[in-house]
């Protein structure tokens, strides 16, 4: 087991964090030295004023309204998985360092991990919802005929992570806290990579291990698939007002 | 495919290849949330008209040729060369669209489909695919443009006509067509046949606008067909005349894409900026209202009037109100479609569609929403700013026995005008209550 958690929660995210650093830069480098269209290709209505622009921007991209109206079902489920993943990955920042002011709010580190656990199984359960919804959508109609094999692979590499991720939550989530995960994680981040001693003892080290490598593929396939629409999302909604 | 058309066709990939066309083919996730706002996917059923789909032929070139990861692992984008399948289904789903970018307004990326389809044009014209119709119109008009001393004798002569007809409605014997007047602050493009040219003539004069008529028409089949070259020299005919005339200002008619070519195209096409202020007639009409410099009676037009959102004019060109305005000045029964303005369904005769007789069946079928719409609204007089709008929506007046008048706004605007010759009402079954419905 040792050697899998090294494998995959070691060299594999040095690895995977090096491809996703480097992919997502070029995929930038790419887009800026692409020259710009001539033509002006907003649509209206569009607000007159730059920062009138740049907020319908922001509200086009985080809250989609037009999507929202034509088809309320794909905008809904979709929505539960991109703020279900955001506040996942605002629980995951605790493997990097406690949050300064929260325990002291919730009443100590007990509490903490409490609030923890219901947070991080509601976003983690709600994650999968979004993504099964995604799966099952694409098994059908013209959906299915649109889809790719590239679309299958990053549901897949999706469902892996979560799954994975609900099951350390729920199978470990009761007795390994995020200062276990922080010891391992920042080992790491000091390229003095170690596994703390709960990690290597029983078999949560396989799950973690699994957790990780679907994190990993994940990132290094993220630059060079349509999850870059992450970041051109922006860009894209910000033509629609030029 | 062979190597040396397949070089020319990813050299168009190359050549055509922007910012915005790299991040929509990049970020497109094929969520196919537009699939419901293309009238012709939903009119029809067809897989091939699926916004989405039709981007997605293109990406899967670009993916073979251009992208490392589509060249390193093809199957997982289904990248493929541009053999005859892909063209000819890359054909039908390019030419039938109407360019309408209602797909643009409901993507949560704003993906513009309608810009990926102009490299699609690019490439078929490349594979001498490009339509032959559309074709054919782009160079008729380029012809006339090398060769305009042949058309004038006939061109004046039919402005001699428009101005009889002009003085016989507004009784004035000083009005009249006004042609290569220099000194004119407007240069009204109109479209070919007198049914643009008379309306807008009979609204200048009473405005008293120093207006001239240009000797070329608006609208432009190179932009249709896909040839920027092409419809750059048809556009640049009439900004020849205007510099030539020293115009202030270019007025163009009901015509959507002939407004978004010159207001939105021209200057990308030309590399250099439009010398001219590009008005749309209706705007001007709005304004001559507006300041009293005509005048319309509100009780000359019987029936509820609707008003049908040209997609180049609004959605894609901003001029919802100015056209409403208009014609809620010569009625007090007006009733809006539902939905209306950037939400406004495509009546489906854009992107020189009604010119191409081969998509007549597919055309017909995606107006359905349009007929559903007009249904619903009541309304027995339809007001609509777009030539190729008003063709459409006449031939599904008569398919589905609809009973609808249909307008140009600048002639309902001329019969409500107290004038001698525009005593002219409409009287008109409700949508719906047509002989076939």
């Amino acid at each position: 087991m040792e050697t899998y958690l090294w494998i995959t929660s070691v060299w594999g995210v040095y690895l995977a964090l090096a491809v996703f650093i480097v992919g997502i830069g070029l995929r930038i480098y790419q887009w800026a030295t692409t020259p710009k269209s001539a033509v002006r290709l907003g649509m209206f209505p569009k607000p007159a004023t730059k920062s009138g622009r740049f907020f319908k921007m922001l509200k086009d991209t985080f809250i989609a309204p037009h999507s929202a109206k034509i088809e309320p079902t794909m905008w809904l489920f979709s929505m539960i998985f991109h703020v279900a993943a955001l506040a996942a990955f605002v629980g995951h920042l605790r493997i990097l360092g406690e949050y300064p002011i929260l325990p002291g709010l919730l009443g100590g580190e007990h509490a903490m991990n409490n609030f923890a656990a219901y947070a991080g199984s509601i976003a983690g359960t709600l994650m999968l919802v979004g993504v099964v919804f995604w799966i099952a959508r694409r098994t059908f109609g013209p959906y299915k005929n649109l889809s790719v094999p590239e679309d299958y692979l990053l549901l897949a590499l999706l469902f892996g992570v979560i799954i994975m991720g609900d099951h350390l939550r729920f199978v470990y989530g009761g007795f390994i806290h995020a200062d276990t995960y922080q010891e391992w994680f920042k080992s790491l981040l000091a390229f003095k990579p170690m596994f703390p001693e709960k990690l290597l003892s029983g078999n949560v080290g396989w799950s973690l291990g699994t957790h990780m490598l679907f994190t990993d593929l994940l990132l290094m396939y993220f630059p060079f698939s349509k999850l870059v629409h992450t970041i051109g999302s922006f860009a894209a909604n910000y033509v629609r007002s030029e | 495919m062979e190597k040396v058309q397949l070089e020319t066709l990813t050299g168009v990939i190359d050549k055509k290849m922007n910012r915005q066309l790299k991040q929509y083919i990049d970020i497109c996730a094929r969520c196919a949330i537009c699939k419901d706002a293309c009238h012709q996917y939903v009119g029809t059923g067809d897989f091939k008209y699926l916004p989405a789909r039709r981007a997605e032929l293109i990406r899967q070139i670009y993916k073979k040729y251009f992208d490392k990861a589509g060249r390193f692992v093809p199957a997982l984008y289904e990248a493929r060369e541009p053999d005859d399948n892909l063209l000819d289904e890359l054909y039908d789903s390019t030419y039938a669209c109407t360019g309408c970018r209602r797909c643009m307004y409901y993507c949560p990326f704003s993906i513009d489909t309608a810009w990926i389809l102009s490299v699609a044009k690019a490439i078929l014209i490349a594979a001498g695919r490009g339509n032959e119709m559309l074709g054919q119109l782009a160079d008729a008009a380029i012809f006339k443009g090398d060769n305009a001393a042949m058309f004038e004798g006939v061109m004046l002569s039919g402005f001699d006509d428009i101005s009889e007809e002009v003085r016989a409605i507004t009784g004035n014997p000083e009005h009249k067509v006004h042609v290569n007047k220099e000194g004119a602050d407007v240069l009204y493009v109109a479209l070919a046949g007198a049914h643009s040219i008379r309306p807008a003539a009979v609204i200048f004069e009473e405005a008293g606008e120093n207006w001239t008529i240009s000797m070329f028409e608006a609208a432009n089949y190179g932009f249709f067909y896909g040839d920027t070259e092409k419809a750059r020299i048809i556009t640049k005919r009439y900004i020849d005349e205007a510099k030539r005339l020293g115009v202030k200002e270019i007025v163009v008619p009901e015509c959507g894409h002939a407004y978004r070519v010159a207001e939105f195209f021209y200057e990308a096409w030309s590399k250099e900026p439009m010398p001219f202020k590009v008005s749309h007639i209706l705007e001007k009409v709005d304004d001559y209202i507006k300041s009293g410099r005509i005048k319309v009676d509100r009780g000359k037009i019987a029936g509820k009037v609707t008003y049908h959102d040209p997609c180049q004019l609004g959605r894609n060109g901003g001029k919802f109100e100015q056209p409403r305005d208009i014609v809620k000045a010569v009625t007090s029964n007006f009733v809006d479609l539902t939905p209306n303005r950037a939400e406004q369904w495509c009546c489906g005769g854009g992107g020189g569609i009604v010119a191409m007789e081969e998509f007549k069946d597919v055309r017909l079928k995606s107006g359905i929403k349009k007929v559903e719409q007009l249904k619903a609204s009541g309304a027995s007089v339809l007001a609509c700013p777009c030539e190729n709008c008003r063709l459409q929506i006449e031939e599904l007046n008569d398919v589905h026995g609809l009973g609808l008048e249909i307008w140009q706004v600048i002639d309902l605007v001329v019969a409500a005008m107290p004038l001698p010759g525009s005593q002219r009402s409409v009287e008109a079954a409700p949508a719906g209550e047509g002989a076939n419905a």
